[in-house]
């Protein structure tokens, strides 16, 4: 069964790189993925998703009309892509910068302040890799461990300050307990 | 296996620097650029030659005087500047010069769009260029096959002293998936007896297009066409799925491929008997084996990202068999259920109960 996960938020909050790792603990897990970025005039400020398809055999459409699970971290996006989510699908918003959450049909909707969880932890730029804990716990039989070094792994040595922080940060974003629906 | 999570247009890029590419020409154009940007960080640290030139027709004529001197050239592009290209690669092929284009297409004619289509089939396959001439060429459907056909696109050049176009799109080259850069698996040509190297000690040789008189010239093209029948005999690739019992063959290429392959998957879970074939070198084209499903299959169905242009290539080679479109020229890709429903229409005639 293939599934796709949409990341979507402004440009610079994240969102592609966000992804990317989620597709490269997918990748560990043995799974097939394939990632594909709205890609065009994108910039800082603008709009932007990625795309992430799983499944357990190759990969066939990239980049389908309907989604599975939707992780938005403005309103823009939220807008604009919650209506293509499946009503057995799964929306993730942003609390924090998502202030109208109303939905045209009855789908799971989970909301968390992730950018005052960034806050929180001193660096707003955090909310990606916090929003990736919170959308971690979606996945029951994917192993996330890998991620610690995958985070290592972005920052040069010098910077390995930034990579625990960011790895608290993903931390922070898995303890993340959603009000029951 | 040591799998990475590796964009198309760097799995080219990476891949042609694997298989010894020592000289990059290009000019930025969206959704390529990833390839130049990327060689132009590697190519000078290992000493090769990186150009990032003032236009697209430079780039190719650069191609030329790197390859006719024993260079390794590549450039990269997209569409409408590949079109700018025409007149060097016809020059290319007429001098039998080993070059590698690596076209990722967008939308067209014109200045179209930088979204994904797959509109320059013709262009590869048939080219804009002027005189009789052929292209190989091969079509990636996913980062893997990057890697291994931008390889194959190096070796083929080589051993057949012409012109390979690598044509991708701009979905697989932004896209990310699971691949492995393995090694160059093709032996090496020596190429001592043509380049120009220096005509000290031994007799001055001449690359050029031009035929001194019209018999010169005709024997000059009709080397060229033994040596294109020897490709056509040779160098032929496909990919078959479900095609064996089946009684409609859905035929598309590159990207667009994947989904055709869900498709098939869903309209067997429903009892249809339909199968798959993607020719991946577009030219030399699957026409024989084509020809021989055609003879099971009761119908076709060509599915591409633009209005119909592999389509006429089907035809010839099916021979009269019943032949179906799906495509549109950009935006969205042609959808699983699309697909899926177009299969079904045609199925209609087949099927009583459908």
């Amino acid at each position: 069964m293939e599934k796709n996960i949409i990341i979507a938020g402004f440009g610079g909050q994240g969102v592609l790189l966000c992804g990317k790792i989620l597709a490269k603990i997918f990748m560990l897990n043995n799974k097939k993925v394939t990632w594909y970025p709205c890609y065009g005039s994108e910039m800082r400020g603008g709009a932007v998703n990625c795309e992430i398809v799983v499944s357990d055999e190759e990969v066939t459409s990239v980049h389908k009309k309907q989604t599975d699970i939707l992780l938005t971290l403005n309103e823009i996006s939220f807008k604009k892509l919650s209506p293509n989510v499946k009503k057995d699908g799964i929306i993730i918003a942003n609390s924090s910068m998502i202030k109208n959450t109303s939905l045209n049909k009855a789908i799971r909707l989970i909301k968390a302040p992730i950018s005052d969880m960034a806050l929180s932890l001193g660096n707003i730029k955090t909310t990606n890799i916090i929003a990736l804990g919170v959308l971690s716990k979606l996945f029951d039989n994917i192993d996330f461990s890998g991620i610690s070094n995958i985070i290592k792994d972005l920052f040069p040595k010098e910077k390995s300050m930034l990579a625990n922080l960011n790895i608290e940060a993903f931390m922070l974003g898995c303890k993340f307990k959603p009000e029951a629906i | 296996m040591t799998l990475d999570l590796i964009k198309g247009n760097i799995a080219i890029a990476q891949a042609a620097f694997d298989a010894g590419c020592n000289s990059y020409f290009a000019y930025p154009i969206t959704p390529q650029s990833e390839i130049g940007e990327y060689l132009g960080a590697i190519m000078p640290k290992a000493n090769r030659v990186y150009v990032c030139a003032e236009s697209e027709i430079a780039s190719i004529n650069m191609c030329i005087g790197s390859a006719a001197t024993g260079g390794t050239p590549m450039t990269s592009s997209s569409s409408c500047a590949i079109s700018l290209m025409q007149e060097g690669l016809s020059y290319a092929c007429a001098q039998e010069l080993p070059i590698v284009v690596a076209s990722v297409m967008r939308a067209g004619p014109g200045l179209g769009n930088i979204y994904p289509s797959q509109a320059d089939y013709n262009q590869a396959v048939k080219g804009g260029g002027n005189g009789d001439y052929n292209i190989i060429v091969l079509a990636p459907g996913n980062v893997q096959e990057c890697i291994d056909y931008t390889h194959r696109a190096f070796y083929l050049a080589k051993k057949y002293r012409n012109p390979v176009f690598i044509l991708s799109d701009g979905l697989i080259g932004q896209m990310m998936e699971p691949a492995e850069f393995t090694k160059y698996p093709y032996e090496d040509i020596d190429n001592s007896d043509w380049i120009l190297s220096g005509a000290k000690g031994r007799e001055p040789r001449i690359i050029r297009s031009l035929s001194e008189t019209g018999e010169m010239h005709h024997e000059r093209v009709k080397k060229l066409f033994q040596k294109y029948k020897t490709i056509e005999e040779n160098e032929v690739l496909y990919k078959e799925y479900f095609t064996d019992d089946a009684d409609i063959i859905v035929v598309s290429f590159g990207s667009l491929s994947r989904n055709v392959k869900g498709a098939v998957k869903k309209c067997r879970e429903q009892g249809i008997k339909v199968g798959a074939f993607r020719p991946v070198t577009l030219y030399p084209f699957p026409s024989k084996k084509l020809y021989e499903l055609s003879k099971t299959a009761k119908k076709f169905i060509v599915a591409e990202m633009n209005m119909g242009q592999m389509i006429n290539d089907v035809k010839v080679a099916v021979k009269g068999a019943d032949v179906d479109f799906i495509g549109r020229s950009a935006g969205d890709w042609l959808d699983i259920d699309e697909i899926v429903d177009c299969v079904k229409e045609s199925a209609g005639g087949i099927y009583a109960n459908i």
